[in-house]
């Protein structure tokens, strides 16, 4: 496999002398997708602004394809990694959707008809068609948030780094939103890099996993993260509600230790435990069983039973 | 959210509307300068006219119009008041001992005149165009990037900040605060106003960051397709010639 992104050893402290990143390496590789998951104010923000090259840094080199971010020049870093913010507001910034999404191609030198064309299919890809003309400050919340996207996409990267994609949508634009990711991952072989707090949507979203808080703990495998219950503990995350309620189906005896993530992979383990036991699956509750589920939801309810009282 | 916008009727089709831009901002100048400097009160009623009539063949709803133009004319009414008493000349009427001069009110209906006048035209010229438009043909009329790109920031940026005052506002309603002219209400308001400035200075620098990253090396970035037609040509010319033909009347028609 490619190596699309690599991180060596980077340092990084705030203006005000704050530690943010400590000692950073990490390796992407091409049409991953990867989620990095950290506790607020773990530096997930900072950590994307290398990416690209906005942060200059001398204190760690990132690679991007190969060859360094601070030897690229400006049309060739943003050709290479696009970086979606958390709040659109920030990244539309012209007057009107179609001059955010052809500010990056015009940076890049393309002639006009070049740039039309890549704004209409950036458009289309976000499913905003015919939103040219329109004013960012006339769009709901969900619309912006595709047209940030849209005006990343216009730049057609290689990589895509997106900061909380999900966060603030309501329940269909989270999934269309998710949708779309996954579309541009498998279709169009884009490389998501991915930081965000929605548990839920993790298993959809990332192949691997890496937690951040300055530094990064753990890396591995949804599952594997998942299943890591003191990790989740200490960096203030969570699993998944369909992961936790197989921990406690397996206290009841469910015989699989496959456990799903995500609904829909509940669904096809579920049916497939129960073909593979003739149509049914035994559960029960034993003298023991309490003990079990009280230690799942110990060591899975964390932040409720050390929280406020 | 409602939003006061100057071209909201910019969708409408008029041959003013029509009329490209950077000529409509050209000929639209040269006209405000021209009846800025109308000295005749015949000439001043006779302008004021023409921009009224420009006003309807817009087809701008003249409800919005009189909307802002009315604050305008709040702004200057006190000065048919002042200076009917304050400039000296013949006396017209006298009001218990008050006596107010034909001088006065002729000179202070002649400023509030040439005053509405321009600022009908200023309205129209702003709401028959996108504002966003505007802007671009200002920057292909030569205008610094540095202005126009303020120009554009603040337009984008004043409904966000609007939209974040606002929400500041509700909250702090939401916890009982009211507002009153005492020195708790002020300091009070102060502290928010501040607290806006250093919420805005936070975003102008992730705004800037968003920018680094999609290449932005100091200059506008706009696509600027602007074609002048002959009907163009015809009409800004049409214009630039009334705005000469005001004060030279007297020389075009002896």
């Amino acid at each position: 496999m490619k190596e699309a992104i690599k991180v060596e050893n980077l340092d990084y402290s705030y203006p005000d002398g704050t530690t943010a990143l400590e000692d950073i390496s990490l390796t992407i590789y091409e049409g991953e997708k990867v989620v990095i998951v950290g506790p607020n104010g773990a530096g997930k923000t900072t950590f994307f602004l290398h990416l690209n090259g906005t942060i200059k840094n001398p204190g760690g080199d990132v690679t991007v394809f190969g060859r360094s971010i601070t030897s690229m020049k400006l049309k060739e870093r943003i050709h290479e990694v696009g970086v979606v913010f958390q709040d659109p507001d920030d990244q539309l910034f012209m007057p009107t959707v179609f001059d955010d999404v052809s500010f990056g191609p015009i940076n890049m030198g393309l002639d006009e008809d070049d740039v039309k064309r890549r704004v209409i299919k950036a458009l289309s890809k976000v499913g905003l068609e015919g939103f040219e003309e329109k004013v960012p400050h006339n769009l709901s919340y969900g619309q912006k948030k595709r047209v940030a996207l849209a005006s990343v996409l216009s730049m057609e990267p290689k990589v895509l780094v997106l900061d909380e994609p999900t966060a603030n949508l309501d329940p269909k634009s989270r999934v269309d939103f998710i949708d779309l990711i996954n579309h541009l991952n498998e279709n169009d072989g884009i490389t998501t890099i991915i930081a965000m707090h929605d548990v839920n949507a993790i298993p959809e979203l990332a192949n691997r996993v890496y937690v951040l808080n300055r530094n990064i703990v753990a890396e591995g495998s949804p599952r594997d993260i998942f299943s890591d219950w003191e990790l989740l503990n200490k960096n203030n995350l969570e699993a998944p509600d369909v992961f936790k309620l197989f921990k406690v189906l397996n206290c009841f005896g469910y015989p699989s230790d496959n456990l799903p993530l995500c609904f829909n992979e509940a669904i096809q383990v579920l049916t497939s435990s129960i073909e593979g036991k003739e149509g049914h699956i035994h559960l029960h509750l034993h003298e023991h069983t309490h003990k079990e589920i009280n230690d799942v939801i110990n060591s899975y309810n964390h932040h409720r039973n050390n929280g406020y009282k | 959210m409602e939003y006061p916008e100057i071209d909201a009727f910019a969708s409408l089709d008029s041959f003013i509307h029509r009329l490209d831009p950077r000529a409509k901002i050209v000929s639209f100048t040269v006209l405000i300068f021209s009846f800025a400097f109308v000295n005749d009160i015949k000439i001043a009623l006779l302008i004021l006219m023409f921009s009224a009539l420009v006003l309807v063949s817009s087809r701008i709803p003249l409800t919005f119009a009189v909307k802002r133009i009315r604050l305008v004319f709040f702004f200057l009414f006190p000065l048919l008041i002042i200076m009917p008493v304050t400039v000296d000349g013949n006396e017209f009427v006298s009001i218990s001992g008050i006596s107010l001069s034909i001088e006065g009110l002729l000179y202070s209906s002649l400023i509030v005149i040439r005053a509405m006048a321009a600022v009908t035209l200023a309205l129209i010229m702003l709401a028959t165009t996108r504002f966003d438009v505007t802007m671009k043909a200002l920057y292909a009329l030569g205008v610094p990037g540095i202005l126009v790109q303020m120009l554009m920031f603040t337009y984008r940026y004043i409904f966000v900040i609007s939209d974040e005052f606002s929400r500041m506002w509700k909250a702090m309603e939401c916890k009982g605060f009211r507002l009153k002219a005492n020195y708790y209400g002020l300091s009070i308001l102060g502290n928010t106003l501040g607290m806006l400035i250093i919420k805005s200075y936070d975003r102008t620098s992730r705004v800037y960051q968003s920018m680094l990253s999609k290449g932005y090396g100091g200059r506008p970035v706009t696509m600027i397709q602007f074609k002048m037609s002959a009907k163009d040509y015809v009409l800004s010319i049409c214009m630039t010639l009334i705005a000469i033909f005001v004060h030279t009347y007297q020389l075009v028609l002896l």
